[in-house]
């Protein structure tokens, strides 16, 4: 500690372990604050039509449109080291080919949001007045619980959900699933669990009744040529 | 003249300060930044205010920086007292042995 140079190594050298050791407790902190998310899901409207993954493709696949209403209070996931909470909804069905017919083992995700943390709403890539908005919605907190309360009515999927054999139509026992991702700013990113760890809960509901996907919709016209 | 002023610019930037200052700037240095850490982690937790936490850590550094790094006269009090010079001696180099001076 001579000499001023010196002096500046060895402060930012302690510097940088006190930041990490800082950091650690932040990471750590989120075990101590306790997830206990929960979600009713249920199924609305549901189509199966035939279209064609991209405009040139020869192939026409069968595509489920899946409506869905959710009611979630994921609020319990914002703390202080919430980045942000990526939440979305999958269906999953059983393989009847597979040797345990039960297991749900196709997934595919028909609806998917991100929740940011008033800390990055500013990291959101959105139009200025829709910035302006959703600033003005965290009322200057640091954290805003109340984005965690979801309530979808009748909501349009985002994604329309084929197979690799591209045939959906009429496949039973499909349930709809509530997901979610919780990005911290320290840490590491957690999806959702799927046992209690210490005080982080499984999803309380989350989970849709089982239902059939329809078979294929016909268009009025056809059925009128048909005749 | 050119000199001098060189010699004091470059004393100002070596910025040399005696043992006990050493000690005392090694001492605040680490006190001061594991304070700011915990100060920092504490209203950040209590806050529940991820940017006040980083804020205050790294506003808490800086201020440690000003403080231990600049030659300040807190760390000259206690300048080394050395030996008075010895007498010049043309002729001897001042080689010593069994008490007899040799060369």
């Amino acid at each position: 500690m001579h000499s001023s140079v010196v002096r500046v190594q060895n402060v930012f050298g302690f510097f940088t372990t006190v930041c990490f050791a800082v950091a650690a407790f932040i990471a750590l902190s989120d075990y101590y604050s306790p997830r206990t998310p929960s979600a009713t899901l249920a199924v609305k409207d549901i189509q199966v039509v035939r279209g064609r993954p991209h405009y040139y493709s020869t192939k026409k696949e069968e595509y489920a449109h899946i409506r869905f209403s959710l009611s979630s209070d994921l609020s319990t996931l914002f703390t202080w080291n919430t980045k942000q909470v990526f939440v979305y909804v999958s269906a999953s069905w059983p393989d009847a080919s597979a040797p345990n017919k039960t297991a749900h083992v196709n997934e595919a995700v028909i609806w998917d949001t991100i929740i940011t943390s008033p800390s990055a709403d500013h990291l959101q890539n959105i139009g200025p007045a829709a910035m302006k908005k959703l600033l003005k919605s965290a009322k200057g907190n640091a954290i805003d619980p109340s984005r965690g309360k979801l309530e979808l009515k009748n909501q349009k999927p985002k994604y329309q959900i084929t197979a690799p054999s591209g045939n959906v139509a009429n496949i039973e026992n499909v349930v709809l699933k509530l997901h979610y991702n919780v990005q911290p700013w320290v840490g590491i990113l957690t999806w959702t669990p799927q046992m209690d760890i210490l005080r982080w809960k499984q999803v309380k509901g989350g989970v849709s009744k089982a239902f059939k996907l329809p078979a294929i919709k016909v268009k009025e016209e056809k059925k009128k040529a048909a005749k | 003249m050119a000199d001098q002023l060189l010699e004091n610019a470059r004393d100002l930037f070596e910025g040399q300060i005696d043992f006990e200052g050493q000690r005392l700037a090694e001492f605040l240095a680490t006190v001061l930044l594991s304070i700011v850490g915990v100060v920092s982690f504490l209203y950040g937790y209590f806050l529940q205010d991820i940017k006040l936490a980083l804020l205050i850590g790294l506003g808490g550094t800086v201020l440690t920086f000003l403080l231990v790094v600049p030659p300040w006269p807190l760390f000259k009090a206690h300048p080394v007292k050395w030996l008075p010079a010895p007498e010049e001696n043309k002729s001897s180099q001042g080689i010593v042995v069994d008490g007899m001076v040799i060369g």
